[in-house]
């Protein structure tokens, strides 16, 4: 792999909480537009390593280099898709535009547009509703709509179908399909694997910890 | 039973008759209130968030205080503002006793604690998937406060109103500290007080109708809030 290339490189990964060892990983690596799956029994880190990879927690010991764009926090180039998403107390609309605002990004109508149609939402009909009015599937689309927008580096996804009626799940990966398309690395945390094969992931299975 | 009738039906001719007495108690009640109000929370909303939302050291300390003070009793408030702006006290100068601004400092330090101990659970209550949410999207950490306190926003109606509903029924501190000076410092609670003594069924029924109204109205507003809290 080339380093032009080469977007995480983790090394010796290891995280507790307390004293609780929650992920031992000696070696990563992922390049740009490249899809790996994250296998492995609940309780051997897949959740702890996306969190690490979004840089949302420090790990206990060992490094994760990334190389993203020079002068923009990794924080604002990876962004994580929570197992069960939380939106915002607001539209459809502010939600998905959120991330874009806090950047001062512009154009961010056209942006949001394009996102909620990725999920296979129609823009129109659902920009006004507010985030009560929605269910599970489409709470779990919204919220990755509003990743989409952002255009990230790395599309971190926890269990993005566990849930999921089969035609969301559909929506889903057909998102991280053009995800992955337009060049974005894509981590999946995931036990279904069937859809697995269609994004052509990489496999990695992480194994039980001990305590 | 029927000098309660009586004073009922008198109570709406007074209120109907928009009897000058009755709005006084009215009017220095809002006043007062609404300056307390104000006071305690714009210093309380602040302190309440950063207990909820910031971990530093003392935090469980401080929070651990300003729960106890939730209880404290309302005559030691009003003596203890009394000792600090009665004349011989370190702000007798301002010449706040007895006074409506007096009223609200007493009722300031009243609402302080509820409204400070309220935001801070409302802030530790929220999904801990939000701050996770807002900074995976990018947020910086001031970004973030701010969109966390736009969370919690229906809360901390709820906390604005719980403590305006505890301040406007008090009684203790406004006579202590208002003195219940006629078409003065006279509200709503100590007008009822004071009424009740004389016999004068009429006027404090009259008022104490105002006051089941400005309950209604703040128990409607809660509930309005509250139910749009839980639609989270």
């Amino acid at each position: 792999m080339s380093t032009s290339q080469l977007l995480y490189r983790c090394h010796n990964l290891e995280q507790r909480y307390g004293k609780h060892l929650a992920l031992t990983l000696p070696s990563l690596t992922l390049a740009r537009g490249e899809v790996l799956a994250l296998l492995g029994a609940n309780g051997t880190g897949k959740s702890t390593l996306l969190r690490l990879l979004a840089f949302l927690d420090k790990p206990y010991s060992g490094t994760i280099d990334f190389y993203g764009e020079k002068g923009i926090a990794p924080r604002r180039q990876a962004t994580l898709l929570l197992q069960e998403p939380y939106l915002l107390t607001c539209s459809v609309y502010d939600n998905v535009a959120y991330g874009l605002r806090v950047r001062g990004c512009s154009g961010i109508q056209e942006r949001v547009e394009a996102a909620l149609v990725a999920v296979g939402f129609a823009p129109q009909a659902i920009s006004k509703r507010l985030w009560f009015e929605l269910s599970g599937g489409e709470k779990q689309r919204v919220a990755l709509a509003a990743r989409l927008a952002l255009r990230p580096l790395a599309l971190l996804l926890d269990e993005p179908t566990s849930n999921l009626d089969s035609r969301s799940a559909l929506c889903i990966q057909q998102a991280v399909q053009q995800a992955s398309a337009a060049g974005m690395a894509v981590v999946i945390a995931t036990h279904d694997t069937a859809w697995l094969h269609s994004l052509n992931a990489r496999q990695v299975i992480l194994q039980e910890n001990a305590w | 039973m029927n000098f309660i009738a009586e004073g009922i039906a008198q109570a709406w001719l007074l209120l109907c008759a928009f009897d000058p007495e009755t709005f006084s108690a009215v009017q220095a009640t809002l006043i007062s209130t609404s300056y307390s109000m104000t006071a305690a929370l714009l210093l309380g909303l602040p302190c309440g968030f950063v207990l909820g939302y910031c971990d530093f050291i003392g935090r469980k300390p401080l929070r651990l205080l300003s729960d106890t003070l939730l209880a404290f009793p309302t005559v030691l408030i009003g003596l203890l503002v009394y000792a600090f702006i009665s004349r011989q006290g370190p702000l007798g100068e301002w010449g706040l006793l007895f006074t409506l601004e007096g009223l609200a400092v007493g009722q300031t330090v009243l609402a302080l604690p509820i409204i400070t101990s309220l935001t801070a659970q409302a802030v530790e209550n929220l999904d801990p998937r939000c701050r996770q949410t807002l900074l995976t999207l990018g947020a910086q950490p001031l970004q973030a406060a701010w969109a966390t306190l736009r969370e919690v926003r229906f809360q901390l109606i709820m906390v604005g109103l719980t403590a305006f509903g505890r301040v406007v029924t008090e009684v203790g501190i406004a006579m202590m500290l208002g003195g219940n000076i006629r078409w003065e410092t006279r509200t709503i609670t100590t007008a009822i007080s004071l009424e009740t003594n004389k016999g004068e069924f009429a006027q404090g029924i009259a008022l104490g109708v105002v006051l089941l109204g400005m309950a209604f109205v703040l128990n409607v507003a809660l509930t309005l809030a509250r139910r749009r809290g839980q639609s989270t």
